[in-house]
């Protein structure tokens, strides 16, 4: 049997309502079988890690899903800090860290204003100094190696929303149970876009260091890899 | 597991609420304390990033008196090594975290902090 392909979605109700639908009830239910799936690092975001000092990194982990969060607590036989909450929500001193990371999470968000609060939530999460962020979201661009195969018929300019199934086995009996997850698979140029309009909104200046602004944010790193597209931010201020 | 450390850095974000809504107060909590492996220099690292009045307050609240109410010019070892259990040996297991300004609760649960509002809550 050939397995289920992406299909075009259409944000059919309220979009936090559609969220916790197609995304977060479907994370919470898959989520030991999805974690058994992940191996390792993408290389851009291994490189960004160990670039950090090694032995003086405090790291928090920050999900909605709980059964994911009671996985990485402990994954690999390593304790962890995790703490539940939303992506579009500030629950830590504003600019606390020096680091953050946001790994295949905006692309799961509904609108393009909530994907651009994602963007803003993390940039404040950062020191104004010297704060970097590292955000890696889904392409409409795919490796020819994911085997994915995407509905190209009404390629729209602002990316493509659809429904990427998961297959989840049933141990007990020959049989498997699909999810279909809500993906907003990002068009090129758009996360770059999207990092331009929340900083805008936050009163950063883009581009390198410069007296003529206060504060600001540099792009470090935009790229594409591995079907996803990703950028790393420097935060600045005079 | 929220370690001090964490607790250090949440604050409470229900809307609003923009002034005084940290540290989020400890009620109710179970503590468990776990041997971690001393590191002075990762210790001098976070020092400047602790918001030092608020972890006196909040290890006062997990039942450690050892840390000086103003953070000493000279880090001695006796120091560090009272620095280093408050923040990286004390776990908060379960229990509730409330904001002293508005007296939201964020629950602690298998040693998960719970920050997640409700949709009319968020700012
Ligand atoms: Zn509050």
């Amino acid at each position: 049997m050939a397995p289920p392909s992406v299909t075009s979605a259409t944000i059919s109700k309220e979009p936090g309502v559609y969220e916790d639908e197609f995304v977060h009830d479907i994370y919470e239910r898959i989520a030991p079988h999805f974690s058994s799936t992940r191996y390792k690092p993408w290389p851009v975001i291994a490189s960004f890690l160990s670039n950090l000092p090694a032995g003086r990194v405090w790291t928090i982990g920050l999900d909605k899903s709980l059964n994911l969060l009671k996985i990485a607590k402990n994954a690999g036989g390593v304790s962890r800090e995790v703490v539940r909450a939303n992506v579009l929500d500030q629950p830590w001193r504003e600019g606390a860290f020096d680091y953050a990371i946001s790994i295949a999470t905006i692309h799961h968000l509904a609108t393009h204003e909530r994907r651009k609060q994602a963007v803003k939530r993390l940039l404040q999460s950062v020191s104004p100094n010297h704060g970097r962020v590292l955000i890696y979201v889904w392409a409409v661009e795919q490796d020819d190696l994911s085997k994915r195969e995407i509905p190209v018929d009404e390629l729209q300019p602002g990316g493509k929303d659809v429904f990427v199934p998961w297959v989840l086995p049933d141990p007990n009996a020959d049989k498997t149970q699909v999810f279909n997850r809500y993906y907003h698979m990002f068009a090129k140029g758009e996360l770059t876009q999207l990092v331009s309009e929340a900083s805008e909104e936050m009163g950063l200046q883009v581009g390198t260091k410069n007296s003529d602004a206060q504060t600001g944010i540099e792009l470090k790193q935009d790229g594409w890899e591995r079907s996803n597209y990703y950028v790393e931010l420097h935060r600045w201020s005079i | 597991m929220v370690r001090l450390i964490t607790h250090n850095i949440l604050a409470c974000h229900v809307k609003g609420c923009t002034s005084n809504n940290f540290p989020l107060q400890l009620q109710g909590v179970q503590i468990e304390l776990r041997e971690a492996e001393f590191n002075p220099e990762f210790l001098k690292t976070f020092l400047p990033k602790i918001e030092w009045k608020a972890l006196v307050d909040t290890a006062k609240e997990a039942r450690d008196t050892s840390l000086p109410l103003e953070q000493p010019e000279m880090l001695d070892d006796e120091f560090l090594k009272n620095l280093h259990h408050v923040l990286l040996e004390i776990h908060i297991e379960e229990g509730t975290m409330i904001c002293p300004n508005c007296k939201h609760n964020y629950p602690i649960s298998n040693g998960i902090p719970n920050m997640l509002l409700a949709e009319h809550e968020v700012g």
